[in-house]
């Protein structure tokens, strides 16, 4: 109960008839995070960030935010605001009464309200902009106004209902950035929902995955990276090659396991996992992993296999290569340093992995 | 096939047959109209000598002044009726109902017996016999029938309220469907209750809905003639049934042409100046 969380989530469920949406949801989140709520369609995401809001009442637990329960509190009377996913701006209104909307009938004087109309546009650098009709702008410049209109209530928590989906590639990589900033400078806290495993990794300070309703990890981006809770997390985070590896041997920090085409190695244990006995799964990131011609040098494990398919990414490479005793080709990617495809299909090539690169899954799911 | 060379003769092959239409049945119909008024009617024919007589006595008249500003006020009480009971069934249908569809159909389901069986049987339920009077004198609340039911302009605007009311149902309801629910969530997460969200969002959303039933309602109604001549007796006349007269008993058609057009002039001048307030005031709220 410490005044750094200002949103406490205690075992929120939230249940349409007969489907869970969500369920045995726990979190906090930290006063001027930036976090993400990140999972596939249809996992519980926009419920979850719905009921932050109050437009969705959970079927039970409690929600907390800045120290009061947000039990009966109505969504206008609640401390957050959102920008929508379609930014809802307000057809019949220029682009300074939507930003003004929430300032006006509160007693606030004309002045004041110019003022900070002014300032909100400014700050998402549509500065002048006030008399524009909300029908004439472009996508870009919606999402400002939305977020403009958002933060000129000053809300202690901000929540964004996959902002930039609406968006084209390039605008919504500035955007990224551009959210980022303003959400460090302004030092408000942003729980952002999205599908985009990418977006939520270059954005947030601390992202929760969700499947099926369930909040099934919650760590800062790197973390999530490198020590995935199991294979769900770590086939929908970044690519993954998946292995069966057998327990031989268990110390306090590592295990001696042995893979099909690897051979016997000692890697780390993985803390976010639950011990997994004899039979784990264990995952090899494709960039960790080297590709040569001859048998690389100085790793800890290699195996030989052939090209089966080649995809050019641009700032990399992507090579399949099928290893015997492995079902599916192993993914190995290669940056695109010297503008070069070294490897061709049907090639025979070596594979070359540091055993730290090897990440403990824990128990193989398809085996139990 | 007609091979068409360019845009513009697309465009008049396309627009050819409404164009024709139109010009049949509304403009020549129109020019006889015009032209009649400025004629005068002696005693069994037309004097085709071009006068404005019949607007002078017409403007003169203080029973055609009556009847017109007659019309125009019971006109303007049954949109007003009309739109003000349309409005919530209409957000009931759009915004909260689950069976969308059985429900408009339900309210088309008058329309599935002819107008003029409808007025007759607002004249059972409203006579001095009639289905309401029976009722109130057999529960006791009444021991003589009411008198102030049928034949007059409370008569009228009933029956024609109850006529309209899909016309004013179905705009609205069109416009309240288009609005993006996001957009009410936005105005309430921007701190609105309800009541201040459907008046900042949803009632300026709907005004081009609201105008569109009234135009619908007050344009026909002006000129009705059935429902008065009908239900309205003495005191629910029209300007209509004098018109009929003038094309009837009384056998002075050019004065009937000018009365209808300036009931026309009436109702189109009445319009805009409404057209025009309303969108005014719909840009006003923010």
């Amino acid at each position: 109960m410490t005044e750094q969380n200002i949103i406490q989530l205690r075992q929120i469920e939230k249940r349409f008839g007969k489907v869970v949406a969500v369920s045995k949801f726990d979190l906090d989140l930290r006063a001027g995070e930036f976090f993400s709520l990140l999972g596939p369609s249809g996992c519980g995401k926009t419920t979850a960030l719905r009921m932050i809001a109050g437009f969705q009442e959970p079927t039970s637990g409690k929600i907390i935010i800045d120290g009061q329960d947000m039990d009966g509190i109505p969504a206008n009377q609640r401390p957050t605001n959102m920008v929508f996913q379609s930014y809802a701006i307000f057809p019949h209104l220029n682009v300074g009464n939507n930003v003004a909307y929430g300032l006006r009938g509160k007693g606030i004087s004309k002045a004041e309200i110019d003022t900070r109309v002014a300032q909100a546009l400014e700050m998402v650098e549509l500065g002048g902009l006030q008399s524009r009709g909300a029908t004439e702008l472009s996508g870009g410049q919606r999402q400002r106004v939305a977020l403009a209109r958002s933060l000129i209530m000053r809300p202690k928590v901000l929540l964004l209902d996959e902002p930039l989906s609406a968006l084209d590639k390039k605008l919504r990589e500035q955007m990224q950035f551009e959210l980022r900033h303003l959400q460090q400078e302004l030092g408000i806290t942003f729980v952002m929902v999205t599908h985009d495993q990418y977006e939520a990794m270059t954005m947030s300070d601390r992202i929760g995955v969700m499947f099926e309703g369930r909040l099934v990890q919650v760590d800062a981006p790197p973390t999530l990276y490198a020590k995935p809770c199991n294979n769900e997390v770590a086939s929908f985070i970044g690519e993954m090659n998946f292995f069966p590896a057998e327990v031989k041997a268990e110390h306090a920090e590592s295990l001696t396991i042995t893979t099909p085409c690897f051979g016997t190695m000692e890697i780390e244990r993985n803390p976010n996992v639950a011990t997994g006995g004899r039979a784990i799964e264990v995952g090899i990131r494709p960039e960790q992993l080297e590709i040569s011609a001859l048998e690389p040098e100085g790793y800890d494990a290699t195996t030989q296999g052939t090209v089966r398919n080649v995809a050019f990414y641009g700032e990399n490479v992507h090579y399949h290569v099928e290893v015997d005793g492995v079902k599916k080709p192993i993914a190995a990617s290669v940056p695109n340093y010297f503008h070069t495809v070294d490897y061709r299909q049907g090639d025979t090539v070596w594979l070359g992995v540091q055993s730290a690169s090897v990440i403990d899954l824990g128990q193989d799911q398809s085996k139990s | 096939m007609v091979n068409f060379k360019s845009e513009a003769s697309r465009g008049i092959a396309l627009s050819g047959p409404a164009t024709l239409y139109v010009g049949l049945l509304v403009a020549a119909p129109l020019a006889i109209l015009v032209a009649y008024s400025l004629w005068t009617q002696t005693y069994v024919s037309v004097d085709r000598t071009v006068t404005l007589a019949n607007y002078r006595e017409a403007f003169t008249d203080p029973l055609v002044r009556y009847l017109m500003i007659r019309s125009v006020l019971i006109a303007g009480a049954v949109t007003l009726f009309t739109v003000a009971l349309a409005y919530p069934i209409a957000y009931f249908i759009a915004l909260k109902a689950r069976r969308k569809t059985l429900w408009l159909l339900l309210i088309t389901i008058p329309f599935w017996s002819s107008y003029l069986l409808r007025v007759f049987a607002w004249k059972l339920i409203l006579g001095f016999n009639g289905v309401l009077n029976s009722a109130l004198l057999s529960i006791g609340v009444i021991d003589t029938p009411l008198t102030f039911l049928l034949y007059n302009e409370f008569a009228v605007v009933l029956t024609l309220a109850h006529a309209w009311a899909p016309f004013a149902i179905l705009p609205i309801y069109v416009s309240l469907q288009k609005i993006d629910l996001s957009l009410l969530e936005a105005a309430t997460d921007l701190g609105n209750s309800a009541v201040q969200r459907f008046l900042r969002v949803t009632l300026p959303l709907t005004i081009p809905g609201i105008i569109a039933a009234c135009l619908i309602i007050f344009i026909p109604t002006v000129g009705d003639y059935v429902t008065p001549s009908l239900v309205g007796g003495s005191d629910g006349k029209m300007i209509a049934n004098l018109i009929q007269v003038q094309f009837g008993a009384a056998n002075n058609w050019p004065l009937g042409a000018t009365l209808s057009l300036l009931a026309m002039m009436s109702v189109g001048f009445v319009a805009i100046v409404f057209v025009l307030a309303a969108s005014g005031l719909g840009r006003r709220i923010r």
